[in-house]
């Protein structure tokens, strides 16, 4: 591989360790959950047991919208964002456009929550900030998501934060691939007899090598979600818009062309959701509705990425006659390369171009890049153990996050499982998240030993997963297998067995930490004897 | 043939070639005390070219999707393969 001098590679060294030690811990949790977070849709399903077959957008939705526009003050006529929420119901978001106090631009109005059957369930007024928090049936996904995207730091700090973790984990990815002087010829060796700096230093590098082009892939793509909307908009739109965050926006995302004002009403939406569904193959994610009730409306239909192709397709309509103007490229109004590479970015990141395969194989790359921080830590401690004792402190810690932090997320789970049926997901969830991770600190502080800790953690998660199931099913009141399966929902039955054989993987793994030591303590015992 | 048939297909017939490499890997076999010295340089270097063409495939029929899938597939199965084998033959 790359050679670099003896005092290039020290430095490389480095770089490395102290980039994984100083953020590894935050990177962790936002890997970790980003990894769960790729099965978001399918965990919203699993736990508030959606069994509805059709998109809403593949029924009638042109005299729903109709009957909220009648019901919604004129000021909020200015656009409609349309969209799915819990069950394949209408998430309608009646808004106008206006700045802020500090003169950032925002989106006031008025947001409708309808269930599959059209009926009102919510209706809450703000700008898009308040009224776009949890809800009582998506409490626990939006709680993986939120603490995903920015570790439930308020913005933008929190998206600052997890961009930097990105660009760390950038910097560790580079400069292992710098210091590793026989990536390819070491990536299939696992010294499992060797000292245990050695052994962790294979697990480490074997798992890196392997998932290297993904932890470019996730890191980047990571970074430009979080500095996009932070830094990117407000330095591009203060270098050629003189600030105009709104100009901005309206230039690289926007539907040029001249204004008529003219009072119209909207054209048949079921008419642009039937066309959109015949062009693409598939229902829409999400309908824009720009200057609603204008003659100059225009209506943006997004979707998945086509079968074998990986960028989202978005397609323009006329809004007031409801006809097919053209494919809306990401950036701009023609498709260009920069475009295209804005486009792929959020299949790049969450894996959701090809259903549930590529998903699969996403979850399975996060865990990979989860083993990989996790290994790294490990080794940075193990290597230094034995010069500072008081390095023992920040094992427990890695313990204590890598092990308690799994364990927070099921216990989530479980109140959320709980707690649904009463309506009170929204604030149990995460009470359950920090009860459990207290609980964790706690056994950090009090268990007798480092290996004592780790089994108590894998146990208690171990034990909560293996619950889940039955929660879902006799607390919650969720579908049964039958039920699920007959209403195309075969992911809740497969998220059932997942957590079960997850949770009796875990205690078996406890009982095999558990096991480690004393065979290792029989063997030097025995070396010291001969 | 549809997109997840090619993903699959083509992390199949990878998947192959990435076994022989794990089994005759010098590196890996001197770790876990196995017998004989693992394949030649030349054979090694074939196996991953062979590894290569079915992604290569999906490449050049214009399936950025299912050359994902296999990219991250292959991946998934070569670190399977390396922490799961080693532990069998230490068993």
């Amino acid at each position: 591989m790359i050679h670099l001098k003896k005092e290039e590679t020290k430095a490389m060294v480095a770089v490395h360790g102290w980039s994984g030690i100083l953020l590894g811990l935050l990177l962790y949790a936002v890997v970790l959950t980003g990894t769960v977070a790729v099965f978001a849709h399918e965990i919203g399903a699993w736990s508030a047991g959606h069994v509805a077959r059709e998109s809403i957008f593949e029924k009638p939705i042109d005299a729903t919208v109709r009957r909220l526009t009648a019901m919604t003050p004129p000021q909020y006529h200015e656009a409609v964002n349309l969209f799915e929420i819990g069950d394949h119901g209408l998430g309608a978001f009646f808004h106008r456009h206006e700045l802020d106090a500090e003169g950032a631009p925002t989106e006031s109005g008025i947001y409708y929550q309808l269930d599959n059957t059209g009926r009102i369930n919510r209706t809450v007024q703000g700008t898009d900030e308040e009224v776009f928090g949890p809800r009582n049936d998506d409490a626990l996904s939006s709680f993986l998501v939120d603490t995903h995207v920015r570790l439930h730091v308020p913005n933008p700090w929190g998206l600052l934060l997890t961009g930097i973790l990105g660009l760390a984990m950038l910097v560790a990815a580079i400069s292992g691939v710098l210091i590793h002087r026989h990536l390819f010829k070491d990536i299939f060796t696992l010294r499992r007899r060797a000292s245990p700096v050695l052994v962790d230093r294979d697990k480490h590098s074997v798992a890196g090598t392997w998932s290297l082009p993904f932890a470019f892939i996730l890191a980047f793509t990571g970074s430009f979600f979080s500095f996009f909307g932070t830094i990117g908009v407000p330095v591009v739109a203060m270098a050629a818009f003189s600030g105009d965050v709104e100009a901005l926006s309206e230039a690289v995302f926007g539907n040029p062309g001249p204004a008529d004002p003219r009072p119209v009403a909207i054209g048949n939406l079921d008419r642009i959701t039937a066309d959109a569904i015949s062009r693409t193959g598939e229902a829409p994610t999400f309908l824009a509705i720009e200057k609603f009730g204008r003659a100059d409306a225009t209506v943006t239909s997004f979707h998945n990425p086509k079968a074998s192709d990986i960028e989202p397709v978005a397609l323009l309509y006329n809004g007031a006659t409801a006809t097919f103007v053209r494919a809306k490229p990401t950036v701009g109004t023609t498709p260009s390369a920069g475009g295209t590479l804005a486009g792929i970015m959020g299949p790049l990141h969450f894996g959701n171009f090809a259903g549930i395969l590529s998903r699969a194989i996403w979850f399975g790359l996060g865990f990979a890049m989860c083993y990989v921080t996790f290994t790294g830590m490990r080794l940075w401690v193990v290597r230094r153990k034995d010069e500072a004792r008081s390095l023992a402190w920040l094992e427990r810690t890695l313990t204590v996050v890598t092990f308690g932090l799994p364990f927070g997320l099921t216990a989530s789970a479980a109140a959320f499982l709980v707690t649904m049926p009463m309506g009170s997901a929204v604030f149990w969830t995460p009470a359950a998240f920090l009860i459990a991770s207290a609980g964790a600190i706690l056994a950090g502080v009090v268990a007798p030993s480092n290996d004592r800790l780790t089994q108590l953690l894998k146990v208690a998660t171990g034990a909560v997963m293996i619950v889940l199931p039955l929660l879902r099913l006799f607390v919650s009141g969720g579908p049964g297998w039958n039920e699920a399966i007959a209403a195309d929902q075969p992911i809740i039955a497969a998220l059932d067995v997942a957590f079960v054989v997850a949770g009796i993987w875990l205690v078996r793994g406890a009982r095999t930490t558990e096991s480690v030591p004393r065979r290792r303590t029989a063997t030097l015992g025995a070396a010291a004897e001969a | 043939m549809n997109m997840f048939s090619l993903a699959l297909i083509a992390l199949v017939l990878s998947a192959v070639p990435i076994v022989m490499l794990c089994m005759g890997d010098p590196k890996r076999r001197r770790a876990v005390g196995g017998k004989g010295s693992g394949m030649a340089p030349g054979q090694r270097r074939l196996l991953v070219v062979v590894a290569c063409i079915p992604g290569a495939i999906c490449a050049g029929l214009g399936d950025a999707a299912a050359f994902l899938m296999w990219l991250g597939g292959c991946a998934l199965i070569g670190w399977i393969l390396a922490a799961y084998l080693p532990a069998r033959a230490n068993d």
